[in-house]
């Protein structure tokens, strides 16, 4: 992409008529300024900041200019005005606000403008096993519906079936009762005993029947009121004036001297920690009772665990145990059984009044159907799976990216009296600095009129300033070494001629990066030695007049790609989110509450380029600040070289670079020849791309052969440093001594000068 | 000796420096011929005038104390507890949480006078106040910012956004280091940081050399410190000897002196790798002096850190930073000040006491404060409340700073708010004149002390900024 065309993307891609994905990805460039989301921050404050932001480095990386002087005032050296800084910052003041408040609470969120990206190869496989699996179930569930109907018919028979054998309780008349304690009794003709006379402590009654139902399905125990007892009872209590409470310890039913367990137990009330589950556990110390609710029938209903078909004069048994002492036992006892399908009762009334018909209309039927397919589980769950699945493949929500975007209504633009955002002036227009080329009628006022007036044949200010970076970049130093500043207080260009011819070739070149590129770096100066001698160093140390080839160490980013490569780790993967190598414990710990953790890779990504490192402004790698990659909270065009004991600490302790020494060590003991001396060859031509010289080679070899000698013998201390590499693993067959031994040479020729130099 | 050694050992560093036709700022960018980096530019800068204070400790309380109840008592304040504040606190003005129109709230804690000056500290500060007579209150301190990032910034960088230098790297910048084996500026933290993260301590655009270094109270106390396990020092001191003897052979072949500089950096890094270890165990210190403090070799605390920045002063290092987080009392704040103060009490006034017994108060300049103050009303509802209920809103008009030592007055109070703590108008003092005052008792003219970036001479002050005399010795 010629280099003017990547300007105006960068700048106002979102505006390009028909704009692609990519060309309004392109606009994130704007995007990156920091954002304020603490509680009580103020949004317009924020907004303002940020176009400040964007001014200036619009300034500083396209036109070589300090705009930012003219932020508070008319600029000291350079001519433009206040009004000129106000006038282009018109250009980028039709922003939406990118932070709001979350309701009335005091914490705020960041909400920008974002656009979203193709999504994830992850998440392209996720959803492709999704697809599949809602095909697969929406097949079944067509099917499950196509077979429904000879099921349907099937249920209607039975269901009908247990209807008209509708459930209802039968009261079994007790004919013979005995109790524990000998109380009196009285048979009723409602087929319930009253239990009179003295009260035992505790007691269990037995109370035994015949019944001639087919089958029952549940049994009823009802302690009804009394007059002979206080309040009524229902419970007989030994101290009249008491609550008259009972409590069931257990509650047993034989059948023809048959054990029948129960399902499960109901009751119409349960007294807190009595309820009424405890007369069915087994448990005698747990049971039913019913404080306070005295003076009224209490009812429970015991459920079989399936339907139990009786012989015709069947004999019933039933034991209640009442073992809590007080007296406090029930005082009139009556039992039903029930008779029928208790699930028949489950269905609602209107479908049970259409099953009961003969001859039913179509809407009937449908009814009669819809509910039946409602009803059985395989559909059901069918349908669970199918719903869950959909809501999956609806989450697989597409990766974000910030992006530029234009409010619909322009904002006004105010000058801001000495840079404050409420302090405002007059107003102003869209309009470029007046001393700079004029802009084309024809150009919108906005950010993409803007974007082409900067890349206009009659700019010369981009491409100066851009040939001058790259040539900066590769030469050490800029023609013009304020490579930010071509202003009045900018350093003299060293070779103005050769900086004007740069530039005529970048535009006359199609604005290509790639030529401007390649004719630096084949040019003569380029390519002349870098050895510094008595002579160059006395007449131009600095080499602003390239008498030699720059040696430069190499940048952050650079230096760790580079032992990477060396170390044979490098991932060469591309796109996608930002990786997470390896970092120290505890470093993210400074940022707020929109912190998310750090969590190191533990696959390839660890090894991948630099470029997609993340990056958290108030946290950043260190690994790389130790090398001068600066935070990034401003533009920084121009970054130091220093020279610092903190690098050397890295490159021998960090976790990182150790691994990559482990795994350099490793693939120099892999080649095939054997010798010490071919394999320092070849780490020296990974490591330098160069063959070692005879006085390195003789200071190596020695080392070497006495660290194996040593791993030899200690094997221990070999394992100690081969097995302790965070993240990597000894491959199997490898000789702990001899990794060790080679981990000495690794670590050394990464830490070397001219490993981490450009020369 | 062949012909490249003989020139780097016939060059003096100074004609180096100036044949070499770099300025000051472009030192970090070139070769730097110096033994070590952390003192590499002592020789070449020198203070403007003669300095009062050769150290730094700066204590900042981040998130913000609320000055009202522990160092500007304001006994009218209390009296009209509860009523509704004037207009002129509120109307027209912009505060970060207070939408509705706030009632005052006077502190409920007692002030005790101190020492021959008669200090007025709060009941929760007795420590510090057996050490009036050293401490210098300064109650009319004002600001520009009301949020905590930018306010952060604002108070080390002179400037609310990112990007500048902080006042640690400036003043390393412009006095360089006096010790070889550790930097000349080193940060330390209790609990997390807040807003502004690391670039509190970034060195802006002066060289990278002059930011601010942290050391970690848990694990390395210097990143990357601890050489990986199997490798002894024995073992690395082998490596090291590898890498130089290489670097040597390097240098003998394209004489470019930067090979020599790195060579010295191994050798300060191997340094390193024993002297901070040494400096942050303070296991050999006396059993008084730890019972001073109120620490104990091993543990991490405000009150370590403390005692770890007597011991680097000591060294040498030029300039100490610790961050103690917790202080942002938007509610609770008659329940988090006695427990943060206690925090705090103990271990400052023993630091001023331990400093001042070693000979070393007069040349160490302590600074306590925050980015901002704290309203004199109340955030929050009732203030009848209970007591955890009650909390004060970010305050930029006037607020306190307690220094001590350096070259300042003790045992005084300068500046003070109005009657109700809200507005500073007895020698209002901007935290630019705070930051020129510092550095001129460092002996550094702030409107000489410049940094030419993107074609203009930066200041830590920008274009403000007025020492005062008052406060100075």
């Amino acid at each position: 992409m010629p280099f003017n065309q990547f300007v105006v993307e960068q700048i106002a891609g979102d505006l390009l008529p028909n704009a692609t994905p990519s060309q309004r990805i392109a606009t994130g460039f704007h995007r990156t300024p920091t954002c304020n989301v603490e509680a009580g921050v103020h949004p317009e404050e924020n907004r303002v900041n940020q176009v400040f932001d964007r001014v200036n480095t619009t300034g500083t990386v396209f036109l070589g200019t300090t705009l930012e002087c003219a932020q508070c005032h008319d600029h000291k050296y350079d001519p433009f005005s206040i009004k000129d800084y106000y006038s282009l910052f018109a250009f980028f003041n039709n922003t939406p606000l990118e932070v709001k408040q979350n309701g009335n609470s005091v914490t705020f969120e960041f909400y920008g403008p974002t656009m979203d990206l193709p999504i994830t190869t992850d998440q392209q496989k996720a959803l492709d096993t999704l697809t599949a699996q809602k095909k697969r179930l929406d097949q079944q569930l067509a099917k499950l519906k196509t077979d429904s109907s000879a099921q349907q018919a099937n249920w209607e028979k039975t269901t009908l079936t247990a209807l008209q054998n509708a459930p209802e309780w039968s009261v079994l008349g007790i004919k013979q009762f005995s109790a524990s304690g000998n109380p009196q009794h009285e048979l009723q003709p409602d087929g319930s005993v009253v239990v009179t006379g003295p009260n035992p402590d505790k007691s269990t009654y037995t109370l035994r029947t015949n019944t001639n139902l087919p089958q029952i399905t549940a049994i009823r125990l009802e302690a009804l009121t009394h007059p002979s007892m206080h309040k009524g009872g229902p419970g007989r209590n030994k101290s009249p004036k008491e609550n008259p409470n009972f409590i069931v310890n257990e509650f047993k039913l034989k059948v023809d001297g048959q054990k029948i367990a129960f399902a499960s137990v109901t009751a119409s009330f349960s007294q807190t920690r009595w309820h009424v589950k405890g007369s069915i556990d087994g448990n005698p110390a747990t049971g039913w009772a019913i404080n306070p609710e005295f003076g009224k029938p209490a009812t429970a209903i015991y459920k079989l665990t399936k339907p139990l078909a009786l012989k015709p004069g069947a004999s019933l048994e039933f034991s209640i145990a009442q073992n809590y002492g007080g007296g406090r036992t029930i005082g009139r006892p009556r039992l039903s059984a029930m008779n029928g399908d208790p699930g028949a009762t489950n269905l609602a009334d209107n479908i049970a009044a259409i099953l009961k018909k003969t001859k039913r209309s179509r809407q009937e039927t449908k009814q009669l159907a819809e509910y039946f397919q409602k009803e059985n589980p395989l559909l059901k769950s069918t349908e669970t799976e199918l719903a869950a699945t959909n809501k999956k493949i609806a989450a697989i929500k597409p990766p974000t990216t910030l992006v530029m975007v234009e409010e619909d209504k322009p904002r006004e633009t105010f000058i801001m009296q000495r840079g404050e955002y409420l302090n405002p002036g007059a107003q102003v227009t869209a309009t470029t600095p007046g001393i700079l080329h004029g802009m084309s009628a024809d150009l919108p006022r906005n950010r993409l009129g803007f974007a082409k007036w900067l890349v206009a044949p009659q700019n010369p200010l981009l491409s100066r300033v851009t040939v001058n970076r790259w040539w900066a970049e590769i030469m050490g130093r800029g023609i013009v070494s304020s490579e930010e500043d071509f202003g009045t207080q900018s350093e003299p260009p060293t070779h103005p001629a050769l900086l004007d011819w740069l530039s005529v070739e970048f535009i006359e070149r199609g604005w290509s990066m790639r030529r401007i590129h390649k004719l630096i770096v084949m040019s003569a100066t380029y390519r002349q030695s870098s050895r510094v001698t008595p002579a160059t160093q006395a007449a131009d140390a600095p080499n602003k007049w390239h008498a030699r080839t720059p040696r430069l160490r190499m940048s952050a980013e650079m230096v760790r790609d580079n032992a990477l490569t060396i170390s044979g780790l490098l991932s060469t993967k591309m796109h996608g989110p930002p990786v997470y190598p390896p970092q120290p414990g505890g470093i993210w710990r400074h940022v707020g509450r929109n912190a998310p953790k750090y969590v190191a890779a533990t696959d390839e990504d660890r090894f991948r380029r630099g470029v997609y490192v993340v990056w958290r402004r108030g946290a950043p790698y260190v690994s790389f600040t130790n090398f001068d990659a600066p935070d990034r909270g401003a533009c920084v065009v121009r970054r130091p070289r220093t020279n610092t004991p903190l690098q050397a600490l890295t490159l021998l302790n960090d976790e990182a670079y150790v691994e990559m020494a482990m795994a350099f060590a490793h693939r120099i003991t892999e080649i095939n020849e054997a010798t010490v001396d071919s394999r320092i060859q070849f780490a020296y031509r990974s490591a330098l791309s160069r063959e070692a010289r005879a006085a390195e080679i003789n200071y190596l070899k020695p080392l070497l052969t006495r660290r194996l000698v040593y791993f030899q013998k200690n094997p221990k201390a070999a394992t100690d440093l081969v097995n302790n590499v965070k993240g990597w693993k000894a491959p199997q067959g490898a000789d702990p001594a001899e990794l060790a031994a080679w981990f000495y040479l690794a670590n050394i020729l990464l830490n070397l000068d001219e490993t981490i130099t450009k020369s | 000796m062949n012909a490249a050694q003989h020139f780097y050992a016939r060059e003096s560093r100074r004609e180096f420096l100036k044949s070499s036709g770099l300025g000051i700022g472009g030192l970090g960018l070139g070769s730097v011929l110096n033994q070590n980096l952390f003192a590499d530019h002592a020789a070449t800068r020198r203070p403007h005038f003669r300095p009062r204070a050769k150290h730094v400790i700066y204590l900042h309380m981040v998130g913000a104390p609320s000055q009202l109840d522990l160092f500007s008592h304001k006994p009218e304040l209390t009296k009209r507890n509860g009523e509704k504040c004037p207009d002129h606190m509120f109307k027209g003005k912009r505060l970060a949480f207070i939408r509705q129109h706030p009632l005052l709230l006077g502190s409920r804690f007692q002030f005790n006078r101190h020492g021959q000056g008669g200090l007025a500290l709060c009941e929760h500060l007795p420590q510090l106040g057996t050490v009036a007579d050293e401490l210098c209150l300064v109650q009319s301190i004002r600001t520009e910012h009301f949020n905590h990032a930018p306010a952060q910034l604002f108070m080390h960088t002179g400037f609310g956004r990112f990007g500048r230098p902080g006042i640690g790297s400036w003043i390393n910048y412009g006095l360089g280091s006096e010790n070889n084996d550790l930097p000349g500026y080193v940060v330390m933290i209790t609990g997390s940081v807040a807003g502004a993260g690391n670039s509190l301590w970034g060195s802006g655009f002066l060289p990278t050399v002059h930011q601010g270094i942290e050391f970690r109270s848990n694990g390395d106390p210097v990143l990357f410190l601890s050489n990986p396990k199997g490798i002894g020092r024995d073992d690395r001191r082998e490596i090291v000897d590898g890498i130089n003897f290489l670097n040597r052979q390097s240098f003998d072949a394209v004489g470019d002196p930067e090979i020599n500089t790195r060579i010295a950096q191994y050798e300060m890094a191997f340094r390193m790798q024993a002297s901070v270890p040494e400096l942050m165990d303070t296991s050999t210190e006396s059993a008084d002096t730890h019972t001073m403090y109120g620490t104990q070799p091993g543990k991490s605390s405000f009150a370590n850190n403390c005692l770890l920045a007597r011991r680097l002063v000591e060294r040498g290092v030029r300039f100490v930073q610790l961050f103690d987080q917790g202080w942002d009392h938007h509610s609770g704040v008659f329940n988090s000040i006695p427990r943060k103060a206690k925090q705090i009490d103990q271990p400052v006034a023993a630091l001023i006491k331990d400093l001042k017994q070693r000979g070393l108060l007069d040349e160490t300049l302590i600074i306590l404060g925050a980015e901002f103050g704290r309203t004199p009303m109340l955030q929050g509802n009732s203030n009848n409340g209970a007591a955890g209920n009650v909390g004060r809103d970010h305050h930029k008009e006037g607020f306190s700073m307690m220094l001590a030592g350096g070259g300042v007055k003790g045992g005084i109070t300068y500046g003070d708010t109005d009657e109700l703590g809200y507005q500073a108008i007895d020698h209002p003092m901007h935290l630019h004149d705070m930051n020129a005052t510092i550095l001129h008792l460092l002996g550094i003219d702030h409107e000489k002390l410049t940094y030419k970036y993107q074609g203009r001479d930066f200041r830590l002050t920008d274009v403000h900024g007025h020492v005062q005399d008052g406060i100075i010795a």
